[in-house]
């Protein structure tokens, strides 16, 4: 997957989101970020560990569906 | 299944850690977020000084929030293992002790930013952790987060 490379009307659209977000309250910003859906496989187990980032991340690989985006592209 | 993570929640995190003196940021997404990011996410990430010390008070203040630790899960904990995935509390918390592309937590320590008492990664580390993970979905958040960074940093 190669990174794209944002258009000047999609900056200028951001810019005004990261500025309409600059004037809400720390509360409120949170309150519009967290959600909750639930993730198949990752929300299956209560608790896991890895030793090492490259273990997580190949665990990922292997058991996750692709559309959940936790897929290595490099 | 816990609910969505919230405001209160991380104003919990902050009191139990600095109740038992426990090294750590903020990172991620929500780190992000806690910076101004407008964009969703569903967990909240921390990346955790890693040794024995920090470990400990990191077990305790999970046990203050109302995590379920077994005996193995606190080891884990005080041992630092590179990523510990809780789902059996309040909220769904990520602990990272070594996250990709950051090159120590001392490091990270030194660039973090405060936002109301929260102690937050520095964006560009944010960045470059979601750079180093390589994951389709922060490959596709990336220019929008670059570009927040930019935002940020103009505003400062």
């Amino acid at each position: 997957m190669v990174e794209r490379v944002p258009s000047p009307d999609e900056l200028c659209q951001w810019r005004e989101e990261f500025e309409a977000a600059a004037r809400r309250p720390l509360r409120i910003r949170m309150k519009y970020a967290f959600v909750k859906t639930y993730k198949p496989v990752l929300d299956d187990a209560p608790y896991r560990s890895f030793d090492t980032m490259a273990d997580y991340r190949d665990w990922c690989q292997k058991n996750l569906p692709d559309w959940l985006g936790y897929g290595r592209t490099v | 299944m816990a609910g969505r993570f919230d405001y209160a929640q991380a104003e919990e995190i902050k009191v139990a850690f600095a109740r038992f003196d426990v090294r750590y940021l903020f990172i991620g997404k929500s780190g992000a977020v806690l910076l101004g990011y407008p964009d969703t996410t569903q967990d909240a990430d921390l990346f955790v000084e890693k040794s024995a010390e920090n470990g400990q008070g990191c077990v305790g203040a999970l046990r203050a929030l109302g995590f379920e630790l077994s005996e193995a899960t606190e080891e884990e904990i005080r041992r630092g293992k590179d990523f510990v995935q809780l789902k059996n509390g309040p909220f769904d918390l990520d602990l990272v002790f070594a996250p990709d592309g950051i090159e120590s937590f001392a490091v990270a320590w030194k660039n973090r930013v405060d936002t109301e008492g929260f102690p937050v990664c520095h964006p560009d580390d944010i960045i470059r952790s979601k750079e180093a993970a390589g994951r389709a979905k922060d490959i596709e958040s990336l220019p929008r987060l670059r570009a927040f960074r930019d935002y940020w940093k103009a505003q400062r």
